[in-house]
């Protein structure tokens, strides 16, 4: 059927009624989000902290967020392209950097509210299920998980985020289902399985039974790996060397940036309002000027 | 049958949502909070189908009385017979929106504050009452020329000339 009558008529574009904006881009779930940010209302102004999870192909993004009339403010953020400054380059978004990551956001929030102190977490990871306790003065930072669009199976790198965060101190309600290691059968958590991911431990066997079996794929796929010198063996010390970085430095570090360079422009400026206005008189007044001097001329 | 007066009857148009406007909500109305005292105007939003008020409240205005998790107590004048009764009805907070017949109100106290700490610091005393509008001043007609109208004496040919 190449050639149809245009199906899409002027009525149809003018009864058309867009989705949200975020939800054109197939960004934001509406349904969930109005679930989640609804906060009591005889709890009049406490804000209700979100805990932001969010991959990209190259990065993870991990954001402390209250959201307002005017938008969704960030209390705190913490990014996987930070953690080259704490002793990790490469594998950047895979589950053991999920872990850092959240780990980071956690003593980031921590140090700027002046909990670290007091709620250290969990200082060694063993993958177990770990829930902060209150202290004496201040109860927890709670926060609420924000998983986004992702679909929610066991071992998800959104739930190593949130294991970071867990064991970096924050309060976020949770059960250990949807960890890796979770057994469906025997409805348990194996703390072993964990902690392997939260250690690389599933990277480096894979990295061992390449290197192994399939040497040249072992090359194209892990050269990154190979051209740091990060072996097999190496990874769980590395990451324990990064949580231990972690604690010790939270506060995010900037960079210097150059101002923008000044690029020639090729289109013309638009003028302001004043600036309008005065040209328009001054072409008056030229018109005038130069019908003034015609009558003379024709007068003469 | 006859038609019945069911909870919503007649509400088929006065519930249905604004053209184009239909689907979620926008999120700001879960992010207002109220108090109590505060003024509401009480319009139905059909598409959250709990916390409805009976369509009566539809378009009036009450004060909040009552703060719960997700709803709020509005107290609204209804009249019944021959008096006004106060009555309490709760609501969910996607079926209010703040009222603005208070705002010029809370406007003006703001200003009449500023207005009297300002004239406590120069040490004079202000009313900051408002006036009515009075009558207004006398003013000169600028501009004006005399016409002097006369009449004409009536001339039978010619105006009867155009008669014909």
């Amino acid at each position: 059927m190449a050639f149809v009558k245009a199906q899409k008529s002027r009525a149809y574009f003018k009864r058309f009624q867009v989705k949200y904006k975020r939800r054109r881009e197939g960004k934001t779930d509406y349904r969930a989000r109005i679930r989640m940010i609804n906060q009591d209302k005889n709890k009049y102004n406490t804000p209700k902290y979100r805990f932001v999870v969010r991959f990209s192909n190259q990065d993870i993004v991990a954001q402390i967020v209250s959201a307002s009339i005017a938008g969704d403010m960030v209390l705190a953020a913490a990014y996987a392209h930070e953690l080259p400054h704490y002793g990790v380059e490469v594998g950047l978004t895979n589950y053991a950097a999920a872990y850092c990551t959240g780990l980071l956001l956690a003593r980031r929030v921590l140090k700027t509210l002046e909990m670290d102190e007091e709620y250290e977490g969990n200082v060694e990871a063993t993958g177990e299920d770990f829930s902060v306790e209150p202290a004496e003065s201040r109860r927890p930072f709670r926060a609420l998980l924000d998983v986004g669009l992702v679909r929610t199976t066991t071992g998800n790198r959104v739930f190593g985020a949130l294991k970071g965060a867990l064991d970096g101190g924050l309060d976020i309600p949770h059960s250990d289902k949807r960890f890796a290691g979770y057994n469906k059968e025997s409805k348990q958590l194996d703390p072993e399985v964990h902690r392997k991911y939260i250690y690389g431990g599933h990277v480096a066997a894979y990295m061992r039974t390449l290197e192994e079996d399939e040497p040249e794929k072992y090359q194209s796929h892990f050269s990154e790996y190979i051209m740091r010198g990060v072996d097999a063996d190496g990874l769980e010390e590395m990451y324990k060397k990064v949580h231990a970085a972690i604690r010790a430095d939270p506060t995010p570090k900037k960079s210097e940036k150059q101002p923008p360079k000044e690029h020639k422009r090729y289109n013309l400026k638009k003028l302001t309002y004043e600036e309008r206005k005065a040209k328009l008189i001054e072409r008056l007044n030229a018109l005038n000027a130069a019908a003034g001097d015609d009558e003379e001329e024709d007068d003469d | 049958m006859p038609a019945g007066h069911g909870l919503r009857s007649r509400t088929r148009d006065l519930f249905a949502r604004p053209f184009r406007k239909k689907g979620p909500t926008p999120l700001s109305i879960y992010l207002r909070t109220y108090k109590i005292g505060d003024y509401v105007d009480v319009k139905v939003n059909g598409s959250i189908h709990k916390g409805m008020p009976h369509k009566f409240y539809h378009g009036r205005t009450g004060r909040v009385w009552n703060v719960t998790k997700r709803a709020i107590g509005v107290e609204v004048n209804k009249q019944v017979g021959n008096r006004i009764i106060r009555k309490r009805i709760h609501v969910r907070v996607e079926h209010v929106q703040p009222s603005r017949c208070h705002e010029d109100f809370l406007q003006r106290i703001k200003t009449n504050d500023k207005l009297k700490g300002e004239a406590k610091a120069r040490g004079e005393v202000i009313s900051t009452k408002r006036q009515p509008k009075g009558p207004k001043p006398g003013f000169m007609v600028e501009g004006a020329t005399l016409e002097t109208v006369t009449p004409i004496p009536y001339d039978v040919v010619n105006d009867l000339k155009g008669g014909y």
